[in-house]
């Protein structure tokens, strides 16, 4: 008797009579859940690559948008068309002579290079796994 | 008993006979896919479960010196078809309509080069816009995928073509600059390689790898796109107005040496360059720097400048002029025959005496005058970084010992019996009126890449003769141009300077083309703070081919808008302070 007695101060309380079956059920479903855990960061994973794809797509999308605005602009801007739209537009026409006036304003300054042809500027790349970012929450010395 | 024990003997070792046959042959026929062939069937594994592209960044642009492109790239995108995507005839037809409606291919033709092809994947219509690509894309077609590459566009249309030159479909220079900077514009090409499914298409989690391509870097050419369309207008209206067969005019900047317009003619379409018919590929070629010419009178300014700046002349010194000059068996008459009398140096250069010139040489000596040649940047390449630029020709006691004769130093005084191109010619006119300093043509301002700008420094290559003796040299071509109808050579505002030629054209067998001539104009403005120096050379024009007629008026109307649009201040006499004065 009083090894009996013994015996079930050892085990916990919880875990004598009808709990059992229900600790059981409970630890069945934490397993199933921690099962899912990794595919639910796979999924989530996944899901996030994906959106990088989107939005790498995007970005690329939005430089030869760009660029071909560049471009456009290169054309419009272009010494045949602006005298066409001066002629025919604005029916302007070349002077039959020149006279040249003294001002004591200075020239203008002359024209700088365009920023739109200099290449961009490439920084240097961010990149943060999810992993590095909980590591960096720790406080280590 | 014993016939029939050997019967059934025989049959189970015809059976083991026959297993162990089998096994040997699928053992071998293993080894063979699995050992000897392994090599292969794993290229081939590799072919459809990886796909590997070449990826190419940004071609550079050529732009002008303040930033104009004259050639640049813009997105476009080709349009892969793997080929066994393709394989049912009906799925193909439908694709290829719908892949027709976008692109300029008819669906027939992409059937065909798929039909025919050997490759995984091929391109089946290329060079597609970005509105294009984004229709190709959403079509979502199974085995259809765009690979973005670029295109070559110019907005200046056709704006120095044979400078710039063209790249071909890989997006490499073919010719003119494009070829000579392709290292520069081109960039790095990367590489991607990437697992893919059945169909072709990437697989999102699948291995990759790629090493990123690097943009080309743009170049800041020394052209001027105003200054270049200008000179072509005026080359084209000079050619017209005479003509002629073709020409070249060239603008020097004379302190840096950098060339402001390179404009030859005739020329080609740089947007639709046809390649497919050699006799057209002459038209590629820069001819300011590949073809030479035998200059005629305007050489007479080195010929004087020798004689200067030995000092053995002075514009006002004097010489007699009898009409012909004898040298050896030849004799060398003045170009309208004429017989002038006492005249200084001056006067035979503003009358373009050829027997006045053969005297300034004989004055010199073969030794000096050739030196003073070769010091002007003659026989040699300008070193421009043109390919494809040529030396020239000229013949001296010392690199032809037994051909060259004193003739030679006779005609060459005049210009003729020598070869130079027309970038020498006007380069050596800007040494004259850049204080006797030669540079080297200059065709780079900056590079401006990824890691930053690189700015080119103008070069000095020597110096020619003294700058007095320059200075003294400009002003006697301020007094030849002076002696011009103001109808042919005349720049309203500005003091300038200038020589005519008119030359006899050499053939390939010694003589020269009868009735044939080569008009040219060299001049520098502002007189008393060169500017620009200006080339205008006139092949073969009809009627009268005097330099002066053909080839003055187009300098004259280059030069005056030039200078109003590099904002160079007019001589005080022109300027009025209002405009009632």
């Amino acid at each position: 008797m009083a090894g009996n007695r013994q015996g079930s101060a050892v085990i916990p309380e919880v875990l004598q009579g009808n709990n059992i079956p229900v600790i059981l059920i409970l630890a069945a479903l934490m397993v199933g859940i921690a099962a899912l855990l990794p595919l639910v960061q796979t999924s989530l994973a996944t899901s996030t690559g994906g959106n990088v794809s989107r939005l790498e797509q995007l970005r690329e999308d939005w430089q030869t948008r760009l660029h071909e605005q560049e471009v456009n602009v290169a054309r419009l801007g272009s010494l045949d068309r602006i005298e066409s739209a001066a002629k025919v537009r604005l029916k302007m026409v070349a002077p039959d002579s020149v006279t040249y006036l003294r001002v004591d304003a200075p020239a203008p300054a002359p024209l700088k290079l365009p920023s739109r042809y200099l290449p961009t500027e490439k920084g240097p790349v961010e990149s943060e796994s999810l992993w590095e970012e909980f590591f960096g929450w720790i406080p280590l010395p | 008993m014993g016939k029939r024990r050997f019967t059934e003997v025989w049959r189970v070792w015809a059976v083991m006979a026959a297993i162990v046959l089998a096994t040997v042959v699928v053992t071998l026929r293993l080894v063979q896919l699995q050992i000897v062939d392994h090599a292969q069937y794993a290229a081939d594994a590799r072919l459809i479960h990886y796909g590997q592209d070449t990826l190419a960044d940004r071609r550079g642009a050529l732009l002008d010196r303040n930033g104009y492109p004259l050639a640049a790239s813009e997105a476009a995108f080709n349009v892969m078809v793997e080929s066994r995507a393709w394989e049912d005839p009906a799925e193909a037809q439908a694709a290829a309509d719908s892949l027709a409606e976008i692109t300029d291919v008819s669906s027939a033709e992409m059937l065909e080069i798929v039909r025919d092809a050997e490759a995984f994947e091929i391109p089946v219509a290329r060079g597609l816009n970005y509105g294009q690509g984004l229709a190709v894309r959403e079509l979502g077609l199974p085995g259809v995928r765009l690979l973005e590459g670029s295109r070559r566009t110019y907005p200046e249309g056709n704006l120095a073509a044979q400078l710039l030159g063209f790249v071909g479909q890989e997006n490499s220079g073919l010719t003119g600059l494009e070829i000579d900077l392709d290292s520069i514009l081109g960039g790095s090409p990367g590489q991607v390689t990437y697992e893919r499914d059945g169909i072709g298409n990437q697989l999102a989690f699948g291995n990759r790898s790629e090493t990123p391509a690097q943009p080309g870097a743009n170049v800041v050419l020394s052209i001027d796109r105003y200054i270049q369309r200008l000179a072509e207008q005026e080359l084209d209206r000079a050619i017209s107005d005479s003509e002629a067969k073709g020409g070249t005019i060239i603008v020097i900047q004379p302190e840096t040496g950098q060339v402001l317009a390179m404009a030859s003619r005739p020329t080609f379409d740089v947007t639709k360059p046809d390649l497919s018919d050699n006799s057209k590929q002459a038209l590629f070629r820069n001819r300011a720097i590949t073809d030479t010419y035998e200059p005629g009178s305007v050489f007479k300014l080195v010929t004087t400048a020798a004689a200067l700046d030995l000092g053995l002349v002075t514009p006002e010194t004097w010489w007699y002029d009898e009409g012909v000059v004898h040298v050896s068996d030849w004799s060398i008459y003045n170009w309208d025959l004429s017989a002038n009398g006492s005249q200084t140096v001056q006067q035979l250069l503003s009358k373009s005496l050829n027997t006045g010139a053969a005297w300034l040489a004989s004055l010199s000596g073969a030794t000096n005058f050739y030196d003073y040649v070769e010091r002007f940047g003659f026989g040699v390449t300008s070193d421009s970084g043109l390919s494809g630029e040529v030396d020239g020709r000229v013949r001296t006691p010392e690199n032809d010992p037994t051909g060259w004769r004193p003739v030679d130093m006779a005609t060459n005084s005049f210009g003729q019996g020598i070869a130079v191109t027309p970038l020498q010619m006007v380069m050596a006119v800007a040494a004259i009126a850049n204080d006797g300093v030669l540079m080297k043509p200059q065709l780079v301002n900056e590079i401006v890449g990824p890691l930053g700008t690189q700015a080119v420094e103008p070069e000095t290559v020597r110096q020619v003769m003294s700058p007095e003796s320059a200075r003294t040299l400009l002003d006697m071509m301020g007094v030849v141009v002076d002696g011009i109808s103001t109808a042919y050579a005349d720049v309203p505002g500005y003091a300038f300077g200038g020589k005519t030629g008119t030359a006899n054209i050499a053939t390939e067998n010694g003589g020269y083309k009868p009735d044939a001539y080569i008009s040219s104009f060299v001049g520098v403005a502002p007189l008393d703070n060169p500017e620009i120096a200006v080339l205008v050379k006139i092949d073969e024009p009809e009627g009268v081919p005097w330099g002066t007629v053909v080839a003055g008026p187009a300098f004259s109307r280059l030069a005056e808008q030039a200078l109003a649009y590099l904002k160079v201040p007019p001589t005080e006499a022109a300027l009025v302070s209002s405009l009632q004065d």
